[in-house]
């Protein structure tokens, strides 16, 4: 089908899929997006302030249990310092460094000192006691430390630049109780600091106020001594921390996330980490969710809009098809959308549409067809009302008007056929005009000659009055155009002829071509008139003069013996040019005429 | 945002189970060399036990190659020569002489040093912190430890004098101890009696000059020679009713009276972790050697009983191992 084909291969230029998928992408994706974002930005935020926190709770007790590491060791400590130097005492003294030491194993060297400040014992794992030495330790910073604060903590020593050691010193209740200044290896806080675990992979260490490590779950950090490229990253991330969590690099290159608390005796820092990719894991998972879900909406809108596009392109279609064959004429086919919504609204308008306009060019046909003969206003007036039974063929009184130009013929051969053809249109527009204005039915042209009836097939009043009227205003017209015909050298002449009688008057002719005419003696009878008429008269029978009466000053001319006819017309004429006074405007005749119909 | 992609990516690779089939379906092989007898030292079940303590099962993801010389020195080079061949992944050594023949020998495999006395002062290791080369291990505190244990002898039987002091001569490590206690004895106004053994034959030499000088007490440096032969040593303190000095707890246990000397098990534990370390890919130069850091003073009440002995509250008191 070619309506089709013509549909289909118009590709447009943004198919109805592509808009409906954009705007439910968009419907879908802008808010999932916006969720997304502000679940990921929320959720980082949530996420960081959470695992600071953690973070910061597990730095507190990390530095809570080094704390309490260094707390056991002094608090052992302060058993040594109750009781004052007197004679006799070194013997308790010495006792309780002893127990002490097996209780300590990080407590690596004990040194009593009395309250003069003079060392009075000094216990060590590895060399022999030291007895009543009676060096002055008096301006040693431990002691004086010790005298001053209590407890007094030295700066972390490397031992053979390796094992962190540090001096720890407490000071009695009273001077006579004397400081017991002891060395401590902090190797063993690995007890306590491979102990904390921070997350899945997190762990926790301790470093000097001069970045030094003093603790770590990899012990052999710790014992790399200075200047250990691994354990100076951690130096970097203590500088690096402002009181907050701190992200950086561990010893083993880990991103990590860190916090740190601190461990107020040493005046140390205790830090916790963990991997960033382990802190934030519930993070990645909720932007791996968004990501799904943009992925799902997309496929959702895809489908969606693939659903609707197709409910909507087939009545669309149709639409276009049934559009198409109304465009070409085809009324007859019905468009078929049953979708229940606008569409099928639209459809029944087509179909309706499609009807009416069947109707329309019917009626249209139908009124052109009676143009043909009738003026157009009494062609609509006649299709108007429905009352084309007017056009059967009928028995009725009808006035026959004939009308020609005399020497035409001889014109036609010797005139060139522009100019003759100009001069018959001049000469037919002049009359047409005439004829419609008078309502006359126009029967046949024949070449230079017209036929009209008059009260056929429409009844009209006076309507030999009006077929004289006519006539003169159309003798007038002609006479008008033909003296300029004559001042160009044409020697043309016109001449009319009416007759009143019976005749059967109808519609005849085959399918699309009909004609209206009538058939009867009057029809031959004033073809003859007209025959008879010189230029620039208006003949008629007795019949027409005896309807006219007074109506128009008429001339009798007496009887005529025609040509063609057997017996003798009496024939009159009417002066073209006498101004008519009883004139009916063509309009009231009209309004007359359909009040008489109406009836 | 912190999280970069690549650390995504690299926790997602690190996490990919591929790595840890082929970890678990790797065996480990691990030589252990000792001068002495078997199942002593590296060689004994208590570091096999520090081995599974880490996950290690013999057979199934580890293998040892356990070589003792029985105190034939002359046997180590051959020993990590064969390791070598072998391709072992790390050779742990007892005794100075092993991880001395070690150092020369082995080459690029990674050797942990046990029991031999102090590696900086031996110079097998170039510092605690940097050991260099392949070299790492557990380092016993240096020479001074005889000077404490002299001390300790003293303090418990105050009547010693003259202690006779038997150690391998043959032992750069263990000569150093004697040498310290020298020095101890002199600064305490004590005497010495230096009985340097060379092979077990020499005992019996020692036990003679003994007999015929008797000594107040006997400190024996513990090295794998003199701990082959401490079952000869016990019993002839125990004849001879000489108090006695020994390093490590297991000799007490066996009969001595006194020792005192880091803990063993320690020893054995950061030996079998360095270990570890050095199979899941550190480098031994990252690995400082590392000092014993727990002390152990056994006591044999029963011994001191059979010895007519009463041990002063002060050695009781700081008793970390005590056989009643």
């Amino acid at each position: 089908m070619s309506i089709s084909d013509a549909s289909s291969g118009r590709r447009p230029r943004r198919p109805l899929f592509q808009k409906y998928f954009t705007a439910l992408f968009i419907a879908v994706v802008v808010p999932l997006l916006a969720n997304g974002a502000s679940e990921a930005w929320f959720g980082y935020r949530d996420q960081k302030e959470m695992l600071s926190q953690r973070l910061r709770a597990e730095a507190g007790s990390a530095a809570d249990k080094i704390q309490a590491f260094l707390d056991e060791i002094t608090g052992q400590l302060q058993w040594t310092v109750q009781l004052p130097w007197r004679d006799g005492s070194d013997e308790r003294h010495r006792f309780d460094v002893l127990r002490l030491m097996r209780q300590l194993p990080a407590v690596i060297e004990v040194m009593l000192v009395d309250g003069n400040g003079v060392e009075r014992l000094q216990v060590s794992r590895a060399n022999p006691d030291i007895v009543n030495s009676g060096i002055d330790r008096a301006r040693d910073p431990a002691v004086e430390g010790a005298r001053s604060h209590r407890i007094w903590y030295g700066p972390v020593t490397l031992y053979f630049g390796s094992e962190p050691h540090m001096t720890v010193a407490v000071a009695g209740a009273r001077e006579t109780y004397g400081v017991t200044v002891a060395v401590i290896n902090l190797k063993l806080i690995w007890d306590v600091i491979s102990a904390i675990h921070v997350g899945g992979s997190g762990d926790a260490f301790v470093l000097d106020p001069a970045g030094r490590l003093v603790a770590h779950p990899d012990i052999s950090l710790v014992l790399r001594g200075e200047d250990d490229p691994a354990a100076a990253r951690l130096k970097e991330l203590q500088q690096a921390t402002s009181g907050e969590t701190v992200e950086g690099r561990d010893a083993e290159g880990r991103a990590v996330i860190a916090a740190t608390a601190p461990i107020r005796g040493p005046d140390w820092t205790a830090f916790v980490e963990e991997p960033a990719s382990e802190a934030f894991t519930p993070l990645r998972a909720a932007l791996w969710r968004t990501g799904f879900l943009l992925l799902a909406g997309a496929i959702f809108a895809a489908g969606l809009g693939y659903l609707l596009a197709r409910r909507m392109t087939g009545p669309i279609h149709l639409l276009e098809q049934g559009a198409a064959a109304i465009g070409a004429g085809r009324f007859d086919q019905k468009i078929d959308i049953a979708t229940g919504d606008e569409l099928e609204g639209l459809a029944q308008r087509f179909n309706e549409m499609a009807v009416e306009l069947a109707l329309s060019q019917e009626r249209s046909e139908r009124i052109a067809r009676l143009k043909r003969f009738l003026a157009p206003q009494v062609a609509e007036l006649v299709d108007g009302s429905e009352q084309e039974a007017l056009l059967d063929s009928h028995r009725a009184e009808v006035v026959a008007i004939f009308c020609d130009l005399r020497g035409f013929t001889s014109f036609s051969h010797a005139a060139r056929p522009e100019e003759m053809m100009g001069l018959v249109q001049e000469y037919y527009e002049a009359l047409g005009s005439i004829i419609t204005s008078y309502e006359a039915t126009l029967t046949c042209f024949m070449g230079d000659g017209l036929m009209l009836l008059l009260n056929a097939p429409v009844p009209c009043p006076d309507p030999a009055l009006r077929g004289v009227q006519m006539a003169m205003e159309m003798q007038v017209a002609v006479q008008r155009l033909m003296s300029g015909w004559r001042e160009r050298g044409h020697v043309i002449g016109f001449g009319m002829g009416l007759a009143k009688g019976p005749a059967i008057v109808g519609r005849i002719g085959y399918e699309g071509r009909s004609d209206y005419t009538a058939i009867g003696n009057v029809v031959n009878l004033a073809s003859r008139i007209c025959g008879a008429a010189e230029d620039g008269q208006i003949l008629m029978d007795a019949a027409v003069a005896a309807e006219i009466g007074d109506a128009l000053p008429l001339v009798p001319l007496g009887s005529r013996m025609l040509r063609g006819l057997t017996e003798t017309v009496s024939l009159f004429s009417v002066r073209p040019t006498a101004p008519n006074l009883t004139k009916l405007p063509p309009g009231k005749v009209l309004a007359v005429q359909r009040n008489a119909w109406q009836s | 945002m912190t999280v970069s992609r690549r650390t995504v990516v690299a926790a997602a690779l690190a996490s990919l189970p591929a790595r840890a089939f082929a970890q678990a379906a790797k065996i480990y092989r691990v030589g252990l060399v000792s001068v002495g007898a078997p199942d002593t030292t590296v060689l004994s079940p208590a570091m096999a036990k520090e081995f599974a303590k880490l996950g290690y099962v013999e057979g199934k993801n580890i293998e040892f190659e356990r070589l003792a010389a029985q105190g034939k020195l002359d046997r180590l080079p051959g020993f990590i020569n064969d390791l070598v061949a072998k391709h072992v992944d790390v050779i742990v050594t007892a005794s100075y002489p092993a991880a001395a023949a070690a150092k020369e020998r082995a080459g690029s495999t990674p050797v942990v040093v046990t029991f031999s006395g102090d590696p900086v002062a031996t110079g097998l290791a170039a510092s605690l912190a940097h050991p260099g080369g392949n070299i790492t291990g557990v380092s016993e505190i240096a020479a001074e430890l005889s000077t404490k244990r002299l001390a300790v002898l003293k303090e418990a039987v105050p009547s010693v004098h003259a202690v006779a002091v038997l150690w391998n001569a043959d032992d750069f490590g263990m000569t150093l101890r004697y040498q310290a206690a020298e020095v101890e004895a002199k600064r305490a106004g004590m005497l010495i009696v230096p009985l340097g053994v060379h092979a077990p034959d020499d005992f019996d030499t020692a036990f003679l000059e003994m007999t015929k000088k008797p000594p107040d007490a006997i400190l024996m440096v513990t090295d794998v020679l003199t701990n082959l032969n401490r079952k000869r040593v016990i019993d002839f303190a125990a004849e001879h009713r000489l108090p006695a000095i020994y390093e490590y707890a297991n000799l007490v246990h066996d009969g001595g009276l006194l020792s005192y000397g880091p803990d063993q098990r320690t020893i054995f534990e950061r030996a079998a972790a360095l270990t570890d370390r050095i199979l899941k890919g550190a480098k031994p130069a990252n690995l400082p050697l590392e000092l014993p850091s727990r002390f152990e003073l056994a006591l044999n009440l029963k011994t001191a009983k059979v010895l007519g002995l009463s041990i002063p509250e002060s050695i009781l008191v700081r008793a970390d191992d005590v056989i009643e």
